[in-house]
């Protein structure tokens, strides 16, 4: 197991480099919309300016690193009928996912930390003090978020064994995300009823509850909450797509030759 | 001229007798419109739950903003974005001679030739956003103001199409073209709300280096009166050098271009 995944790491890790200009378009790119938000907020509370900087430049990170988009590859590859090939090999198409976020996670950590590192130095309200308890806590968090927004990709991408219009969905499931995930507004800054009705959903813990751990927004009663309600969304996740890429299988029959 | 118009109105003929035959896909497109737009105002309205004002601007102002910006965007994707990867296509399969040869101008061609109908639900949507900030507001446009509004938005159609040009001209060296749409995406967000909203340098940049302010913030300016005529002739002078530059570069590619095939 681990052998054949130092295996397809490797190829993975390979296959990015000839797609440099787009990854570092992409990884650019997704960072426009946080910092218009970050604007709009900055000139509603001028004073506070500080406080949405470390906000907002936490937000691109931990987006960034719990971003997925397999949805968008398995749609493409099911309509195409290339999803076969990763059928038919004796080992789960998921791992080669998990392998290809492994890598770009990777390396979007390799150039977004040094970026803070720099950025810090000209904005002091950059610089973390955080006890090595609260990194792990933070890091705890994080990986559940990166699991919870993988997974539902994942699963999307699925659900492309029955419909065509899979990606359409999604969009839809990332625009709700904009409000409930912490994107648009740090949580506390939301209207109560969306705050409310946000512990129920798997939004929170994608993106905003580990933002909330960085930023030390959270108390003990958050951190309970928050570490529950991703456990168990990850777990109902993992579970749903066990169950449905079974019955995905029987009902797939293949596109083109 | 007119050959340019009639040959426009040809070519929306037969894209909408294509697109007809797709019928059913009415109510997704309308579900998937109205959902955006519901969406973008909703985030307005998370803003404004928490102050009465963005840049110097109210509520309903924002909305007539927000309505110009879903309008914009619908005509891009209505008649620009489509042609994006058939460009592509042309380039990589050697079809672009065939579009080269023809006696039309290539340019003209290769952008407006394929259209997406079911886009111009979100036109309606922006349009009927804008009306409906203009009740809110409860003002009355006068003659003049609407004479400014249609200058400053023509300009910003100009210059859209312009930039929209710049970018997919690079087609003939770069190879990914959703990257180079996404691209333009992340500009085109930066004029979802006033101008007014940015500081400093941010702010010179967005209005001079990419004419962002010139996309929506003049012509919502203009429809609610607080237009001037310099801005109003800048924007003007704005859309004429991109649409220079875009032509320029345009000839530039084709100039080095050779077909890819025998």
């Amino acid at each position: 197991m681990l052998a054949k995944y130092q295996a397809i790491l490797r190829m993975k890790f390979v296959e990015m480099f000839s797609y440099q200009l787009s990854t570092i378009v992409w990884m650019f790119g997704t960072m426009v919309q946080p910092l218009i938000t970050m604007m709009v907020w900055m000139n509603i509370y001028p004073d506070q300016g500080d406080a949405f900087i470390l906000y907002f430049i936490s937000l691109i990170m931990v987006e960034r690193l719990t971003s997925a988009w397999d949805v968008w590859e398995m749609d493409r590859q099911i309509r195409e009928g290339t999803f076969s090939y990763q059928i038919v090999r004796p080992f789960h198409p998921v791992h080669w996912a998990i392998a290809e976020n492994i890598v770009y996670k990777g390396l979007f950590l390799v150039i977004l930390v040094p970026c803070w590192m720099v950025l810090s130095i000209f904005l002091p309200t950059l610089q973390l003090q955080l006890s090595p308890g609260q990194w792990g806590l933070f890091l705890a968090a994080l990986f559940l978020g990166a699991i919870i927004r993988f997974s539902v990709s994942f699963l999307f991408g699925i659900l492309g064994f029955w419909m065509t219009k899979v990606t359409a969905l999604y969009a839809m499931f990332e625009a709700v995300s904009l409000f409930i995930s912490g994107r648009i507004a740090p949580f506390s800054l939301l209207p109560p009823v969306v705050k409310q009705i946000s512990i129920f959903l798997p939004y929170r813990y994608m993106i905003g509850f580990p933002l909330e751990i960085l930023t030390g927004a959270y108390d003990t009663h958050t951190l309970i909450v928050g570490f529950t309600g991703a456990v168990i969304w990850a777990f109902i996740l993992i579970g749903a797509i066990c169950w449905l890429w079974k019955a995905g299988l029987k009902k797939n029959q293949a596109v083109g030759g | 001229m007119r050959r340019y118009w009639r040959m426009f109105k040809e070519f929306f003929r037969t894209c909408l007798v294509e697109e007809l035959e797709y019928r059913s896909e009415f109510v997704g497109n309308l579900l998937t419109s109205l959902f955006g737009i519901i969406v973008s105002i909703l985030m307005v309205q998370i803003f404004f739950y928490q102050t009465d004002q963005l840049g110097g601007w109210a509520y309903a102002d924002v909305l007539i903003l927000l309505g110009i910006y879903n309008t914009l965007q619908g005509l891009i994707d209505f008649a620009l974005r489509p042609n994006m990867p058939r460009l592509l296509l042309h380039i990589r399969m050697g079809t672009l001679d065939y579009v080269l040869t023809k006696p039309v101008d290539s340019m003209f061609f290769v952008s407006l030739r394929h259209l997406n109908f079911w886009r111009l639900i979100d036109v309606l949507l922006g349009l009927g956003l804008t009306v409906y900030g203009l009740v809110e507001k409860q003002f009355f446009p006068s003659f003049l103001d609407v004479v400014f509004f249609f200058l400053t938005i023509l300009s910003a159609l100009m210059i859209i199409y312009s930039l929209w040009m710049l970018l997919m001209t690079t087609a003939f060296w770069v190879i990914r073209m959703d990257d180079l749409s996404f691209l333009f995406n992340s500009f085109f967000e930066t004029t979802r709300f006033p101008i007014t909203m940015y500081k400093g340098w941010m702010r010179m940049a967005l209005t001079y280096l990419l004419p962002a302010a010139f996309l929506t913030f003049t012509p919502a300016s203009s429809l609610i009166g607080r237009w001037d005529v310099q801005t109003t002739i800048a924007s003007g002078l704005v859309a004429i050098i991109f649409f220079w530059l875009a032509r320029r570069f345009w000839k530039f590619a084709l100039a080095n271009y050779t077909s890819a095939s025998s």
